[in-house]
């Protein structure tokens, strides 16, 4: 558990296609920069579970209004890493965090940062579909209402504040971009824990969407879901991108190399192996091992 | 039974109906043994009984067997609970037979009743035996295993160390050291039997055995009723009366499980079904318990306590509403998929509308009739150990006065139940800017209204000397109240003013704003101004005080107008949502109603004057007498009282202590498992909790009385009594809210979490809404327990017999503009409660009767379970609203 471990790590690994090591391409994509300001910027994270050292050293700027995809076998650390983008791994007793990512240009884990106001802002889906035992309106205005943005109840009414129609109008809106609204527009006020596994999950994507964040991340949003439905979240994901900054986690290359701009490839022992433009990871990366695992050969 | 059976004949053919018909009918025969030995066990008929004492419960035990499989035969016949399974069938067929069979033997043999239970063993043993041995020797398919298996040794082996040493003692003595041989050998041929030959035997011999033998000891009087036991050692002793029905109940489980083996083939299957028959006769124990104390009580209790009973018919109208409502909800459930069951469910949901019907039918005769109608009974009451013969009668009277109180109960549960009903109609914004402006206008005045009645409260009604501020509030009272009649009119006028231009269902659907607005802001006005009323200390002979009544009953024909208006509107409905729409605006009219008859009663309760209309009256005198519950002295004599301070007295302390501890406990919960590091300090405090909760009462009692008395008032006290009460209840709540909160998902903290939710705020809104049933049954496990609680009451208390009066809690509040601000002297006096009183009059003989503690004990056990039923319902409401909808 020391921090001269992502070195031992990185020395002993293969060389590239290029017969350069891994510590050489990483020096090469680590100057690679987006046009414009990047949204969330990670600056050497490292995660530790009890001795467990999860994430290591880890570095990456996430440009703004574009899909980022995070793939790698499983067990390598996405969903942890995801987690440090809005602190839930604060959350879990045995984790230690150590680094910097910063919000535009905000550092996220400054001692006086507000976790209420971060997680408004970075907004999260994870990997299994999580509804509050509450109506499906409920579970959708859960967030604003919780923020002030949606009144209801006796003294709303009272006061003549009561946003029922806005809230109606946000259901609508958020099952719509989710994809769920044809399914559930007759029953809104059912038990959300009634629906089926992949519909509870595009509840909860509509969920998120409804806080109206600025990042939005997503653990595998499509791991339970048809065809037909993937389809549709790819469509609203790829839509997202243009207001929203979206990081999503993701087991299914073609998805990958399919919605996202850039992506990030994460190898066993949690390291960042490349990132960079998709085209360029799945066309030609630079690490032999990313060429494997993106062809299928490992992992 | 479960379905699992329904096809075992696929499974197992025994290829014979002989051997079916008879194991089913053999365990029959063990249920029926089962519940006898029950009874006589509680001394509904005594062992020794016979002839035709005994015959006639006999007969009435047939009775109740033909009527029981009668009416489930006829029911499966009319396939409204299809019955399939052929056990099943067959154990109802073998009930009737062997009930027959008793029956003939109870008239036939002329024998006891212990003499019979011991026959109906022997038998029992002989057909077991014989359906081993047929198995055995293979006239019947059954799949049995190599050996009933060790564990089933090892039982037999220790029912044998018992039966073997009362064996010995009886045969050779206790002095002899024979009789552990003798122990010992019984045992391990007992075992050896269970083990060694194949299932079928191996679970039927020993069985038969262990029965057989105890079958015919008590069969023969061996050990009959008669027979007693004192050891030297011991001060007390054993007696046939106890010992032989509790013999009877261990030998027909046993002989219930063998027979069950043995019907299902053995092997698997057999065993299941032999666990699944001694499991469900253990939960039927356990609902005997229960049973028989409930009848015990109120077979004791129940005629003294209905003791002059009497209700006029309007006033049963009044209270038989709610169960209207409630019979009309059922039957529109929905019924079964198919037209056949759907026909015959919606058959029985109609039954208890039936029912209520024709109770409101009979009342409108009795009014019709223009005489009371009585039912007139006689009963024993003990006076110093001498019986009494009392006569008594209960009656409906053809009174038309309605009381304030069951005015108040009954318009108030309606008022929850249409407003709970409401539903997604609350989801409709203000139409107009100018309702949004009455809107806010209404909300004002109800808060001002209020500000005021607190400012005359603290102050006085002439404030500060100042007169002309108390006309203010008399015009206030005035204006407010007008105002709220001209809203509750809102709605129908609206309704029909509408269908000048649109149809009426149209019309209807776009008044809903109106129903919201004259509903709330009614409600709200007519309430405020009425509980300004006696602050203001507004004399009858001011003016406006009756008007308030006025316009409340005036308010009440208003919304139901309204509501019939929505009713006929929701038969020309066009679209499904538009029905759905107008179903809820006419629930919401309802609940208008329904809360403004509520005010008349509050406002005739409040004031004190009676109010007329068309004949019917609402007056704080209402018609019904329960003497037992609404009088307030203990006789000395047989006449019977009433122990309405005791009653008052417990639903105050349980009130009292649940407001103490239910938020404490939860509050205590959520920091502990919330915001608490779990480490040395939680599990200090968990061990802390329990060991307070298994602290005795006596011991809270006397802390009461030494700690908490001296610092409250210096004397017994009711303020004192809750407070200790809720001590014992808080560890409970605190335990089982901690339970309840740990097993909310850790997904719903996080997914709140990522929604930029504040820890406190989810635990608001998703961990405790989460937790509440679990919270509840905590509650309801605890209230059960305090309610109940005599010991430490005598203590902090007081026992008071001679109380004459109730507790008045609400009324002893005195508000003033000094320190202390508020007191109240009801709840720093000592008051009667009913376990006390129970304790008072039958254990320490206060009052020549103890008939009047039973009752009282019958009493109790009503509102104790009456809390248990708040409580069940509001757990089975959280659950809901968890679950689904
Ligand atoms: N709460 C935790 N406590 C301890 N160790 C953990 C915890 N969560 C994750 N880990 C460990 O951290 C490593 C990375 O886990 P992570 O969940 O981030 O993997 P992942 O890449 O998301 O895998 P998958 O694709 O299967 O979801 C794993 O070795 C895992 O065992
Ligand atoms: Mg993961």
């Amino acid at each position: 558990m020391t921090d001269t471990e992502p070195a031992s790590t990185a020395s002993q690994t293969t060389t590239t296609t290029a017969g350069e090591t891994d510590e050489e391409v990483r020096a090469e994509w680590t100057d690679y920069r987006f046009d414009g300001q990047a949204k969330l910027s990670v600056e050497n994270l490292n995660v530790w579970y009890g001795d467990d050292h999860a994430i290591k050293d880890v570095s990456m700027d996430i440009p703004e209004n574009s899909v980022t995809a995070l793939i790698g076998p499983s067990g390598c650390g996405k969903s942890t890493f995801l987690r440090c983008l809005n602190r839930m791994n604060d959350r879990i007793k045995a984790a230690r965090i150590d680094g910097s990512v910063e919000l535009d240009g905000m550092e996220i884990y400054d001692s006086n940062a507000n976790l209420v106001e971060l997680r408004k802002r970075v907004g999260m889906v994870f990997q299994s579909p999580n509804p509050f035992p509450k109506s499906i309106r409920d579970n959708i205005s859960y967030g604003p209402r919780k923020h002030g943005d949606i009144n209801k109840g006796l003294l709303a009414r009272l006061f003549g504040r009561d946003d029922t129609a806005e809230e109606t109008e946000l259901v609508e809106r958020s099952l719509k971009q989710a994809a769920l609204w044809d399914e559930v527009s007759d029953r809104l006020d059912d038990n959300a824990l009634g629906l089926s596994g992949g519909q509870q999950q595009r509840l909860c994507i509509a969920r998120a969407l409804a806080t109206d964040p600025e990042v939005i991340l997503m653990d595998e949003p499509a791991s339970a879901l048809d065809p037909i439905a993937t389809s549709k979240i790819e469509d609203l994901v790829t839509e997202l991108a243009e207001d929203y900054t979206v990081v999503i986690v993701t087991h299914n290359m073609q998805q990958a190399a399919r919605i996202s701009d850039q992506t990030a490839v994460f190898l066993t022992g949690g390291e960042l192996v490349e990132y960079d433009d998709t085209d360029k990871i799945f066309e030609n990366p630079a690490s032999q091992r990313v060429e494997d695992y993106v062809t299928g050969k490992f992992g | 039974m479960s379905d699992a059976y329904a096809n075992e004949n696929t499974l197992v053919s025994t290829e014979s109906d002989v051997y079916d018909r008879g194991l089913d009918a053999v365990i029959s025969l063990t249920v029926l043994g089962f519940a006898l030995s029950m009874v006589a066990l509680v001394d509904v008929v005594p062992l020794d009984a016979s002839g035709s004492a005994l015959g006639g419960f006999f007969l009435a035990l047939l009775a109740v067997t033909v009527g029981g499989v009668g009416v489930a035969g006829l029911a499966s016949w009319l396939n409204v609970v299809p019955v399939t399974s052929q056990r099943v069938r067959g154990i109802g067929l073998g009930l009737l037979v062997t009930s027959v069979g008793v029956t003939v033997l109870a008239y036939g043999l002329g024998v006891t009743l212990a003499t019979l239970l011991g026959l109906v063993l022997v038998f029992e043993a002989a057909a077991v035996a014989a359906a081993g041995v047929v198995s055995r020797v293979g006239l019947v398919d059954t799949g049995p295993d190599m050996s009933a298996g060790l564990l089933a040794g090892g039982a037999f082996g220790v029912i044998g160390l018992a039966i073997g040493a009362a064996l010995g003692g009886g045969l050779v003595g206790f002095q002899s050291l024979l009789w552990p041989v003798v122990s010992l050998a019984t045992a391990g041929v007992l075992a050896v039997l269970a083990i060694v030959p194949r299932e079928d035997l191996g679970s039927t011999l020993p069985a038969a055995l262990v029965v057989g033998t105890l079958g015919v000891v008590i069969a023969t009087s061996v050990l009959g009723p008669g027979w007693q036991w004192n050891p030297q050692t011991l001060s007390g002793g054993f007696t046939g009366g106890a010992v032989i029905p509790v013999f009877v109940l261990f030998s027909s489980v046993l002989a219930a499980w063998s027979a069950a083996k043995a019907r299902a083939g053995f092997g698997a299957q057999g065993r299941e079904y032999g666990a699944f028959l001694v499991i469900n006769l253990n939960a039927l124990l356990m609902l005997a318990v229960m049973a028989t104390i409930v009848v015990f009580v109120t077979v004791k209790g129940i005629a003294y306590s209905v003791h002059g009973l009497s209700i006029g018919a309007v006033a049963a109208m009044v209270l038989l509403a709610p169960l209207f409502v409630g019979a009309v909800q059922f039957a529109r459930s929905p019924a079964g998929p198919d037209e056949w069951h759907a026909g015959a469910r919606q058959g029985l949901r109609v039954l208890p509308l039936a029912v209520v019907g024709a109770a409101g039918a009979f009342l409108v005769g009795v009014l019709a009739l223009g005489e009371p109608v009585y039912y007139a009974f006689d009963y024993t009451v003990l006076e110093n150990r001498v019986e009494n013969q009392l006569r008594t009668a209960v009656a409906v009277t053809n009174e038309t006065t309605v009381g304030s109180l069951l005015l108040v109960l009954a318009g108030f549960v309606l008022f929850v139940y249409f407003f709970r009903k409401y539903g997604t109609l609350r989801n409709v914004g203000t139409a107009s800017d100018r309702l949004a402006l009455v809107r806010q206008a209404v909300t004002m005045a109800v808060l001002a209204i209020a500000a005021l009645t607190f400012v005359f409260l603290l102050v006085g009604p002439v404030p500060f000397g100042i007169t002309p501020l108390w006309y203010a509030g008399l015009a206030v009272i005035d204006l407010g109240t007008v105002a709220a009649l001209a809203l509750a009119a809102l709605p129908a006028l609206g309704v029909l003013a509408g269908t000048r231009e649109a149809s009426l269902a149209d019309s209807a659907q776009d008044s809903a704003p109106l129903f919201t607005l004259g509903v709330f802001g009614g409600l709200g006005l007519l309430t405020v101004t009425l509980f300004l009323q006696p602050v203001a200390q507004v004399a009858p002979s001011v003016g406006p005080v009756n008007l308030v009544t006025l316009v409340a009953m005036v308010a009440t024909a208003a919304m139901l107008a309204a509501a019939a208006l929505v009713a006929v509107a929701g038969r020309s409905a066009d679209t499904r949502i538009q029905r759905r729409f107008l179903a809820e605006e006419l629930r919401l009219a309802l609940a208008g109603a329904a809360g403004f008859l509520t005010l008349v009663g509050l406002h005739v309760a409040v004031t004190g004057i009676p109010q007329f209309l068309l004949g019917l009256s609402v007056a704080n005198a209402g018609t019904l007498s329960w003497p037992m519950v609404q009088q307030a002295y203990i006789p000395l004599g047989t006449a019977p009282g009433g122990i309405m301070p005791a009653i008052v007295g417990t639903v105050w302390l349980v009130v009292g202590a649940t407001l103490f501890a239910v938020p404490l406990g939860l509050g205590a919960a959520v920091f502990l498992t919330e915001y608490a590091e779990q480490g040395r300090f939680t599990a200090l405090v968990e061990v802390a909790t329990n060991a307070l909760w298994s602290t005795p009462s006596i011991v809270f009692g006397l802390f009461g009385a030494v700690f908490l008395i001296p610092r409250i008032g210096g004397d017994e006290s009711l303020l004192a009594g809750m407070l200790v009460l809720g001590f014992m209840l808080l560890p409970l709540v605190l335990i089982t809210s901690r339970e309840a909160i740990k097993s909310v998902p850790d997904e719903y903290r996080d997914a709140s979490a990522a929604l930029g939710v504040s820890r406190w705020e989810t635990i608001r809104s998703v961990v405790v809404p989460a937790a509440m049933p679990g919270v509840i049954t905590g509650v309801i496990l605890g209230v059960g327990r305090i309610a109940g609680e005599t010991a430490p009451l005598i203590l902090v208390l007081g026992s008071t017999l001679n109380a004459t009066e109730a507790a008045d809690v609400i009324g002893g509040f005195r508000f003033m503009a000094e320190p202390p601000f508020v007191a109240n002297e009801a709840l720093l006096s000592t008051s009667a409660s009913l376990p006390t009183q129970v304790w008072a009059v039958i254990a320490a003989g206060v009052s020549g009767s103890p008939s009047m503690g039973w009752a009282t004990a019958f009493i109790l056990l009503m509102v104790v379970l009456t809390f248990y039923a708040v409580g069940i319902v509001a757990r089975t409401y959280f659950r809901r609203k968890l679950n689904y909808e």
